[in-house]
C-alpha cells in the first residue's frame, strides 16, 4: 500500500450509551449508527437490509423509541441511549415476544428478526388495543421475506392480548421531549465538529485520499444523429421581439448557454460544435454533465436543433438530449413565438430510480427559466439569477470544489 | 452503499448555525431527522461537503400557540404530532396526517421542517399544509421572513430558500369549527410514496375552499377558483356538487396528459371531498392508519 | 442430561424450532457478521450501461495498488454454465469484464480499502470510457433478425430453442379455441440479507476459506476450482447463517471468484457485502416469461390440447450452475400442470438480452407456467360459459390414474387432485362468494373469485438432471450421523438451510429413528470441510434427499447400537429391538448413552467382533424413483378490486395442499405462508422494468415494492397427506409450492371481478396502474361501441 493512499483520519469522538453501557469511540461523520454498532462495537445483531430506511432490519431503540440505524448518522446520536437486540436479552417484553415468536414460527432465516422484535416491542407497549389490522399496519415498516408475516402477527397479537389480560397499561410517550429521538439538545458543537475537506494543499490534513476526484475526465460521448429520446416535452413561449432577432440569438451559442441555467462553456464554440457542462440540481441531488453539443440550423425555416451528450465525472451517469426549436411570428406584431421540443435520455444511477417525473419537473423548470432568461437577454437585461433553481454560490462552490480537491491531492503527493 | 465523506457539525444555538450556514465553504446541507436525506447520502446521490445538524437547537424543538396559529419548530417530528405532544388547533387533522407518514421508526426522527424543505411532491406535509393555509418562517443572518407554504414549495424537491437561509418554524392556522377537512392519499402499499393526494379545506358557510392536488411529481396544484369544482358554488351540499369532469379539466390544464393518472387523482380528490363532508372522527387517530 | 424421550418430537411433530433463540437474540452469524483481523472491504466498479465496448478504465495513480481490473486477472477463467441440450449456445461470463459489458452492473474493477465507504470512494474516482452499443432489452425483439447481438459470434440471441410436439394436430378440430398472450414481469428475489463473501487464507490447512452466503457450498467449490484453477482440497467453502435465499444464493458469483482471487493476491482477509442497489440493479433477476398460448377444448370444457410459444428472458449470461436454458426448457415439460389432455405442442426460446442473468426463483418456471395455464383455463371457462372450477374438474388427473405419466412423461407419484379442488371450493364457499358478487358492494368495489392449481415436481434427481447436462447433476445424497460419547447426536449434511429450519426438522427425522432428543441433536451444515458432498438446497429437495439420507444413516447407527447393546445385555441381537433411544432385550434394556459411553470410553466392554465402524456413519440415499415427488395444491382467492384506483384487497385465501407426510407441520405451514407472500409480490407488486437502453428502473425498495404485513392475508390451509410411494416416510418436497399458485389465483380473481367491465389482465404484476388503465380502456371501448 502506498503511504499516500492511507485514508485521512477525520473520525470524530462520539460518546453514547449502548445497551446500558457508556462507550466512547471515534467514527467518521458519514458512518451511520448501524455501522457504528456493527463495525466499531461488534454488535452484529443490528442488520442492514436496504440502507435506505424501508426494510426495517436495522431498527434499534434510540432513547427507548424505535428508529432506523441506517438513517441516523453517527454524530446525530451523540449522547443518545441506544438499545440493540443484544440489549434486550433480559427485557421482559422482548422475552414474551421471543417466546411467542418461537411458538408461532414467526421467523425463518432470522435476518429481519432483530428489527422486527424491536418494532413489535414498540407496538406492544404503545397500542394495547391493537387489532390485527392495526398490528399489520404498525409492523409495515419491517419487511420479512420468509414468513408471510402470519406467525409474526399471531405472536404480537398474542402478547398484546396477554398483557391486556394482565391489565398492563400502555406507555404514552407524553414525557418525551419534542424532536427526533436520540437527538440531544445543545450538544456542544466542538464535540461533534469535524474538519472540512482541506482547502489548500498545505492544510492540516495531508492525505485526502477519499476525496480525490477522478484525475482523468470522462471521455466525451459520441452524439448519434438518430438519437431517440426516452422522455420528451414541448414548451412554447412568446417573446416581445421580432422572430428574426430571436432566431439570431439562437445562433449565438454563448448567449444561449448564458440563458440555460447551469450551462457553462468550456471551450470556444464553433457554429457547429460546442463543449461545455450542464450543472443540474434536483433538490439536494447535484449532477454535472460534461460533454459536447452539435448545432444544426435551418435559417429559411428559422428552426434548429441542438444535440448534446454528456456524462458525470466518472462516466457513470450520462445524458443525451436535444432541443429542437422553431421561431415564428407571435400573435402581436413584432413578437415571436418560440416552440421548443425537448427530448432527453438518462443513463446510470440517476436513471435507475422509478420516479422520472422528478426529472421531468426539473426539465420543465429549466425550460421555463431558459425562456425567461432569453426574454431578458433580448430586452438587454442581464440574465436574472435563477431563483430557487441554481444559487450562484452553490454553483461556484460545486465548480471549484473538485478543482481544489484535485490540487490538494496533487500537493499531498509531493515528497 | 455508504455516503461520500462529509464534515459534520452540530451547532448548539440558532445564531451559531446561521453564521456557519453563511460562512461555510463548499456545499452545505442542513439535516434534521435525516429520514429523507439519509437515503440520498447512502446512495451518494447527495455529496455535501458539510452536514449541519440542526437538531441540537432548542428553538427548533418547540411548539406554541400564538393566537389562532399553531407554531411548530422545524425539528418537531411526525411522531410528536401523531402522539399529541404538540397542541392541536385542527381537530386532529394534523395528527391523522402525521400518523400515516411512512413508518413509526421513521416518524420518530423525521421532522416537519425537514419534510417541507425536502419538498418531495409525494410527501404528506407539502400538500396538507398548503391546504391548511400554513406558512413557513425562514431565518437568515440578515433577518426573518414568512412565506405561505405554496409559495415556499417551487417544484419537485425545490423550495424558495435563499442562500444562507433556513426554515425555522411552520405556522399552521386553526381549523375553526364548521370548516370541513378532507385528506386522502393513495399508495400502492402502506408507508409507500403517495401516487395521488387530495387535500381540501372547505368553509361551507362562507363558500371558501382550498383544494390541493398533490403527489404529481411537481409542486402541489392549488386549484384556483375552487368553486368551479363544485358547479360554481360552495355550500353545505358541496360533496354532492363535486364535479369530476371539472377536476379532470383542472388537471388537463395543468399539463397532466396521462389519462390514468388523471383518473386516479380525480378519484382521490373526490374521496377527500367526501371525507370532508363526513363528521371528523371523534376518537384519537389510529396510529399507522393508512 | 436426561435421556427421557418426549415422544412428540419425531416425524409429524409440530415442533417449535431450536434455531430460533440465537436468531432472536441477534446472535445469528451471517456472512457480514464475521470478524477477522486485517479484514478489508471491497466495492466494485460496475457498468452503468447495459451494452458497451470498454475503451478504457482509468485508475488514478494513487489507487493503482488498490484497484484490480480484468488485466490483473489473467489466470482466471470465465464462468461457463453449459447445458448439454442440443443447440445450446455457450456464454462465457467474464469474472471482470474485459472487452465488452453486457448488462448494467457487470463487474469492471475491484476496489479494496479498509472500509466499504473508502472502497466506494475509490470506485467513484475511477473513470470509465465506454462506447455504448445498442441494448437488447426486449426478448421478443431480440429474436427478430437484425436485432443487436449480446454475443456477436452466435449470430442471434437465442441460447436455446426447444420443441415438444405430442400428437398436436389431433386438437385442431376442437370446437373451442382460445388464444391469449400472457406474460410475467421481471423480478428480483430480494432476500432481506444480500449476498456476501468473505475470504481468508488458512495457512495451517493451506486452504483458501471462502465464507459466502450460499445455498450450495459444494457447487461453489466446484465452480471456484474451475475458474481459479485451484485444486478442490485447497478450497473450503463455508456458508454461515443465510438470511434468505429463494434461489438467489444458488449460484457461483463472479464476486466470489474475484474475492477468492483477491485474497490470494493481497494475503489478508477481504470482504464484499452486496448492498440493496447492487441486488436490484446488478445481480440476478428471475421470472420474465412471455407466452402465446392457445387452448383447444370441447364445449363442456374438456381440454383437447394446448399449443404454446414460450419465451424466457434469460439475460446476458448463463448463470452457474443452472444455466440459461433451465427455465424455458422446463416450461415445455411442465406447462401441462396437473391436467390430462391428449395433444400438446410447445416451442420455447431462452433469449439473451442485456439484462442481469436469470436464476431459478422459488417455483422456477412453475410460477409462470401456472400463470399461463390457469389464465387460459379461465378464458376457456368464459368462452364455454362454464364456471372456472368446472373446466378444472373435467381435466385434472384423477386419483385412479395415479401414479400417472403425463403427456410430457412426467411421473406423478401420488395424490388426489380433484379432491384438493373440491376441498378448496368448499373452504372458500363459492356459492357465498357468487351471491356477494351479485349483490354488489356498497363502496363500489367489485368482488372476484380466482382459482389456481399446480403440481410441483420436487427433489428430482439424476435421471432428470443428467438430461439437462448442466454443471450440476444430483446423485445420491449423503448424510453423516455420529453419536457423541455422552449420547448426543451430530448430523452432517452437504445441503444448507437458508431459513427452512433444518436444524430442527432433520433432528426430528433422526429422533424418529434413534429417539435422541431434538435438543441433543446438532446439525452440521454449510461447510465443505465438515460435510458430505451435496448439490445443495434447491428444487424443494432437502427434506426428501437429506431427510432420507439422515434416516438411512440413523438406521445404520441404530443397527450398530443394537448389536453393541445386545452384547451389553448378553442377549442375541435377534432377540433385541431398538426402541425409543434404547436397546430392549429379553431381560432388560440399555440406553443409547450407555452404548455410546461403552464404544468411546469403555471399549474393553465391547465384543471382539464389534463393527469397527463404530457409532459414526455416512450413508447415502436416493428415493426408489428419482423422477421427483409431486406435491400439489389448489388455491382459491377472493378479492375486492377498486376499479377507480386499482387497489386490490385479498378478502379470503384458502389453500388445500398435499405435501405427503409432513415432518413438521409448523415449518411446512411457514413455507406455505412465506411462499404465498412472495406469490402476492409476483402477482401485484414486484417488477423491475427496464428502459429501451437496458437501464433497470428500480434501484431501491421505494421502486421495487415488497409486500409488507398489511398486504398479505393470513390464509387458511388444509392439508391432505398422500405419502409419496417412493420416499422415506412418504415425504414430498414443498418448499417452493406456496409461491407457484398465487399469481394465477389472484389474477383470475381480479379478472373475475372486472369481467363485467370487459377487462382481462394477463400480465403480472397486476399493478394498480395496469388495472386502472385496463378499466379505462374498456370504458373507452364501450363508449366507442355505443357511439358506433
Amino acid at each position: 500500500m502506498s503511504t499516500n493512499a492511507a485514508p485521512r483520519d477525520d473520525r470524530m469522538p462520539l460518546a453514547l450509551t449502548v445497551n446500558g453501557r457508556a462507550v466512547t469511540l471515534r467514527a467518521e461523520p458519514r458512518m451511520h449508527l448501524a455501522d457504528v454498532l456493527r463495525e466499531e462495537l461488534d454488535l452484529t445483531g443490528t442488520h442492514l437490509g436496504c440502507e435506505h430506511g424501508i426494510c426495517g432490519a436495522c431498527t434499534v431503540l434510540l432513547d427507548g423509541e424505535p428508529a432506523r440505524a441506517c438513517l441516523t448518522v453517527s454524530g446525530a446520536c451523540a449522547g443518545a441511549d441506544v438499545t440493540t437486540i443484544e440489549g434486550l436479552d433480559d427485557d421482559p417484553i422482548a422475552g414474551e415476544l421471543r417466546a411467542a415468536f418461537n411458538r408461532e414460527h414467526a421467523l425463518q432465516c432470522g435476518y429481519c428478526t432483530p428489527g422486527m422484535l424491536v418494532a413489535a416491542r414498540d407496538l406492544v407497549l404503545r397500542l394495547p388495543d391493537a387489532d390485527e389490522r392495526r398490528i399489520r399496519a404498525g409492523l409495515s415498516g419491517n419487511l420479512c421475506r420468509c414468513t408471510g408475516y402470519v406467525g409474526i402477527v399471531r405472536a404480537v397479537r398474542g402478547v398484546i392480548a396477554d398483557r391486556r389480560a394482565r391489565g398492563i397499561a400502555p406507555t404514552t410517550g407524553a414525557q418525551r421531549g419534542l424532536g427526533p429521538v436520540g437527538a440531544r439538545l445543545g450538544t456542544p458543537a466542538e464535540a461533534a465538529r469535524t474538519p472540512l475537506r482541506p482547502v489548500t494543499a498545505t492544510g492540516t490534513n495531508p492525505a485526502p485520499e477519499a476525496a480525490a476526484a477522478p484525475e482523468t475526465a470522462a471521455p466525451a460521448l459520441e452524439i448519434a444523429d438518430d438519437f431517440v429520446p426516452a422522455h420528451r416535452f414541448d414548451q412554447a413561449f412568446t417573446v416581445a421581439h421580432p422572430p428574426d432577432a430571436v432566431f439570431a440569438l439562437f445562433g449565438d451559442v454563448e448567449a444561449v448557454a448564458t440563458c440555460l441555467p447551469g450551462a457553462v462553456l468550456t471551450g470556444r464554440p464553433s457554429p457547429e460544435m460546442v463543449e461545455g457542462a450542464l450543472q443540474v440540481r434536483i433538490g439536494p441531488i447535484a449532477a454535472r454533465f460534461r460533454g459536447r453539443a452539435r448545432i444544426f440550423r435551418d435559417a429559411p425555416a428559422r428552426s434548429g436543433r441542438i444535440l448534446g451528450a454528456g456524462s458525470d465525472a466518472g462516466g457513470r451517469s450520462a445524458t443525451q438530449g436535444e432541443i429542437r426549436y422553431r421561431v415564428g411570428p407571435g400573435e402581436a406584431p413584432g413578437t415571436a413565438k418560440v416552440d421548443l421540443a425537448v427530448g432527453y435520455t438518462l443513463k446510470g444511477p440517476l436513471a435507475q430510480f422509478g420516479r422520472p417525473g422528478l426529472v421531468r419537473d426539473l426539465a420543465g423548470r429549466l425550460g421555463a427559466e431558459f425562456a425567461a432568461n432569453l426574454e431578458a437577454r433580448l430586452s438587454g437585461a442581464p440574465a436574472p439569477p435563477a431563483a430557487g433553481l441554481n444559487p450562484l454560490r452553490w454553483l461556484l462552490a460545486a465548480l471549484v470544489a473538485p478543482l481544489r480537491r484535485r490540487l490538494a491531492a496533487r500537493g499531498a503527493r509531493r515528497p | 452503499m455508504k455516503p461520500a465523506r462529509f464534515a459534520y457539525e452540530r451547532p448548539a444555538d440558532l445564531s451559531a448555525l446561521l453564521d456557519r450556514l453563511a460562512s461555510a465553504e463548499g456545499s452545505v446541507k442542513l439535516m434534521a431527522g435525516g429520514q429523507s436525506l439519509g437515503p440520498m447520502l447512502n446512495l451518494r446521490l447527495v455529496e455535501p461537503d458539510l452536514v449541519l445538524d440542526i437538531t441540537g437547537i432548542p428553538e427548533l424543538r418547540r411548539a406554541a400557540i400564538e393566537g389562532d396559529t399553531l407554531v411548530l419548530g422545524a425539528c418537531v417530528t411526525h411522531a410528536d404530532i401523531e402522539d399529541g405532544r404538540v397542541p392541536d388547533l385542527t381537530g386532529g387533522a394534523l395528527a391523522r396526517v402525521a400518523a400515516a407518514i411512512a413508518y413509526r421508526p421513521v416518524r420518530n426522527r423525521g421532522t416537519l421542517g425537514g419534510s417541507l424543505v425536502h419538498a418531495d411532491p409525494a410527501a404528506d406535509w407539502v400538500t396538507s399544509l398548503i391546504a391548511l393555509g400554513a406558512e413557513v418562517e425562514l431565518a437568515a443572518r440578515t433577518g426573518r421572513r414568512r412565506l405561505p407554504v405554496d409559495a415556499f414549495v417551487t417544484g419537485a424537491l425545490d423550495v424558495a430558500l435563499a442562500p444562507g437561509e433556513m426554515l425555522v418554524s411552520v405556522r399552521i392556522p386553526a381549523l375553526p369549527p364548521g370548516t370541513a377537512w378532507g385528506y386522502v392519499k393513495h399508495c400502492a402499499k402502506i408507508g409507500e410514496f403517495a401516487h395521488a393526494i387530495g387535500a381540501v379545506r372547505i368553509e361551507p358557510a362562507t363558500g371558501r375552499a382550498r383544494v390541493v392536488i398533490g403527489a404529481i411529481e411537481r409542486a402541489p396544484l392549488v386549484v384556483a377558483e375552487a368553486a368551479r369544482l363544485f358547479g360554481g358554488r360552495i355550500g353545505p351540499d358541496f360533496a354532492e356538487r363535486f364535479d369530476r369532469a371539472a377536476a379532470d379539466g383542472v388537471l388537463r390544464e395543468a399539463g397532466m396528459t396521462d389519462a390514468v393518472d388523471r383518473h386516479v387523482h380525480v378519484t382521490i380528490l373526490a374521496r377527500a371531498v367526501a371525507q370532508a363532508a363526513r363528521p371528523a372522527p371523534s376518537t384519537r387517530p389510529v396510529s399507522e392508519a393508512a | 442430561m436426561s435421556d427421557a424421550i418426549p415422544l412428540t418430537e419425531g416425524v409429524g411433530a409440530r415442533l417449535p424450532r431450536k434455531e430460533d433463540d440465537r436468531l432472536m437474540r441477534g446472535r445469528g452469524q451471517y456472512v457480514g457478521d464475521l470478524r477477522l483481523p486485517g479484514l478489508q472491504d471491497v466495492a466494485f466498479v460496475r457498468s452503468p450501461l447495459a451494452h458497451a465496448r470498454i475503451r478504457a478504465i482509468h485508475v488514478p495513480d494513487a489507487y493503482r495498488d488498490r484497484v484490480f481490473t480484468a488485466a490483473d486477472l489473467t489466470d482466471v477463467q470465465p464462468i461457463r454454465a453449459v447445458s448439454g441440450l442440443p443447440g445450446f449456445k455457450v456464454s462465457e461470463q467474464p469474472v471482470l469484464a474485459r472487452d465488452k459489458v453486457r448488462q448494467v452492473g457487470e463487474l469492471l474493477a475491484i476496489c479494496l480499502a479498509p472500509t466499504r465507504a473508502q472502497a466506494e470512494d475509490i470506485a467513484a474516482a475511477i473513470v470509465l470510457d465506454l462506447e455504448e452499443l445498442p441494448a437488447v432489452h426486449c426478448m421478443l425483439a431480440a429474436r427478430e433478425p437484425g436485432s443487436a447481438l449480446v454475443h456477436e459470434h452466435w449470430g442471434d440471441n437465442v441460447f436455446l430453442e426447444t420443441l415438444v410436439d405430442v400428437n398436436f394436430s389431433a386438437a385442431l378440430d376442437a370446437p373451442i379455441k382460445v388464444s391469449r398472450t400472457i406474460s410475467t414481469g421481471r423480478q428480483c428475489m430480494a432476500p432481506i440479507e444480500g449476498r456476501g463473501t468473505v475470504v481468508h487464507l488458512d495457512h495451517r490447512m493451506d486452504q483458501l476459506v471462502v465464507h459466502t452466503a450460499s445455498q450450495m457450498p459444494h457447487i461453489v467449490r466446484n465452480g471456484l476450482s474451475e475458474c481459479l484453477g485451484i485444486e478442490q482440497g485447497r478450497l473450503r467453502i463455508v456458508s454461515p447463517d443465510v438470511g434468505g435465499g429463494f434461489g438467489y444464493k444458488a449460484i457461483l458469483l463472479p464476486e466470489d471468484v474475484c474475492l477468492a482471487w483477491l485474497a490470494l493476491r493481497v494475503g489478508h482477509p477481504v470482504r464484499w457485502l452486496e448492498d440493496r442497489r447492487e441486488h436490484l440493479t446488478a445481480n440476478a433477476n428471475c421470472r420474465e416469461h412471455h407466452y402465446r398460448i392457445t387452448a383447444y377444448a370441447e364445449r363442456d370444457g374438456t381440454l383437447r390440447g394446448i399449443d404454446c410459444e414460450a419465451t424466457v428472458d434469460s439475460g446476458a449470461y448463463s448463470a452457474y450452475p443452472f444455466s440459461a436454458c433451465l427455465e424455458a426448457a422446463q416450461v415445455a415439460s411442465i406447462l401441462p400442470g396437473p391436467y390430462d389432455f391428449p395433444a400438446y405442442r410447445c416451442r420455447t426460446w431462452s433469449v439473451a438480452t442485456n439484462k442481469c442473468p436469470i436464476l431459478p426463483y422459488r417455483g422456477v418456471a412453475r410460477t409462470g407456467v401456472c400463470f399461463a395455464m390457469e389464465l387460459i383455463l379461465d378464458a376457456v371457462a368464459a368462452e364455454a360459459g362454464l364456471e372456472p372450477w368446472t373446466v378444472r374438474e373435467r381435466n385434472l388427473v384423477r386419483p385412479d390414474q395415479m401414479p400417472f405419466d403425463n403427456i410430457t412423461a412426467k411421473h406423478f407419484d401420488s395424490g388426489d387432485y380433484p379432491q384438493a379442488l373440491a376441498r378448496v371450493l368448499k373452504a372458500i364457499d363459492v356459492d357465498a362468494v357468487r351471491k356477494r358478487q351479485q349483490a354488489g358492494e356498497a363502496d363500489g368495489r367489485r368482488i372476484g373469485l380466482g382459482l389456481s392449481i399446480y403440481c410441483e415436481q420436487a427433489a428430482h434427481g439424476t435421471s432428470v438432471y443428467s438430461g439437462w447436462g448442466i454443471p450440476m447433476v444430483p446423485g445420491h445424497e449423503q448424510a453423516g450421523a455420529r453419536l457423541t460419547p455422552d449420547g448426543g447426536l451430530e448430523l452432517r449434511i452437504g445441503a444448507h438451510s437458508h431459513g427452512q429450519g433444518l436444524e430442527t426438522t432433520l433432528a426430528q427425522v433422526a429422533h424418529e429413528i434413534l429417539g435422541v432428543p431434538v435438543a441433543r441433536t446438532r446439525l452440521v451444515h454449510g461447510d465443505t470441510a465438515m460435510t458430505p458432498y451435496s448439490t445443495g438446497s434447491w428444487g424443494s429437495r432437502v427434506m426428501v434427499m437429506a431427510g432420507g439420507a439422515v434416516a438411512a444413516a440413523c438406521r445404520e447407527l441404530a443397527d450398530r447400537a443394537l448389536r453393541i447393546g445386545a452384547h451389553l445385555l448378553q442377549a442375541d441381537p435377534a432377540a433385541c429391538r431398538f426402541e425409543a433411544g434404547r436397546v430392549v432385550g429379553p431381560s432388560g434394556d440399555v440406553t443409547l448413552a450407555q452404548i455410546a459411553h461403552t464404544w468411546y470410553r469403555r471399549p474393553q466392554d465391547l465384543a471382539l467382533d464389534v463393527n469397527p465402524g463404530g457409532l459414526e456413519v455416512t450413508a447415502g440415499y436416493k428415493p426408489q424413483r428419482d423422477s421427483g415427488t409431486f406435491s400439489y395444491a389448489a388455491h382459491a382467492a377472493v378479492v375486492a378490486v377498486d376499479p377507480d384506483l386499482g387497489a386490490v384487497e385479498i378478502l379470503d385465501y384458502c389453500i388445500v395442499e398435499d405435501g405427503g407426510t409432513l415432518v413438521n407441520p409448523l415449518v411446512v405451514d411457514g413455507q406455505i405462508y412465506g411462499g404465498l407472500a412472495q406469490g402476492i409480490g409476483t402477482a401485484l407488486y414486484e417488477e423491475v422494468r427496464f428502459d429501451a437502453r437496458g437501464q433497470p428502473l428500480a434501484s431501491t425498495f421505494a421502486d421495487y415494492l415488497l409486500p409488507g404485513p398489511a398486504e398479505v392475508p393470513e390464509p387458511r390451509i388444509d392439508h391432505m397427506a398422500t405419502p409419496s410411494p417412493y420416499t422415506q416416510f412418504g415425504v414430498k418436497g414443498i418448499g417452493e409450492g406456496g409461491a407457484i399458485a398465487p399469481p394465477a389465483a389472484l389474477a383470475n380473481a381480479i379478472n373475475d371481478a372486472l369481467r363485467p367491465l370487459g377487462v382481462a389482465l394477463l400480465h403480472s404484476p397486476v399493478s394498480q396502474h395496469r388495472i386502472v388503465a385496463a378499466v379505462l380502456a374498456a370504458r373507452d371501448a364501450a363508449t366507442a361501441r355505443e357511439a358506433a
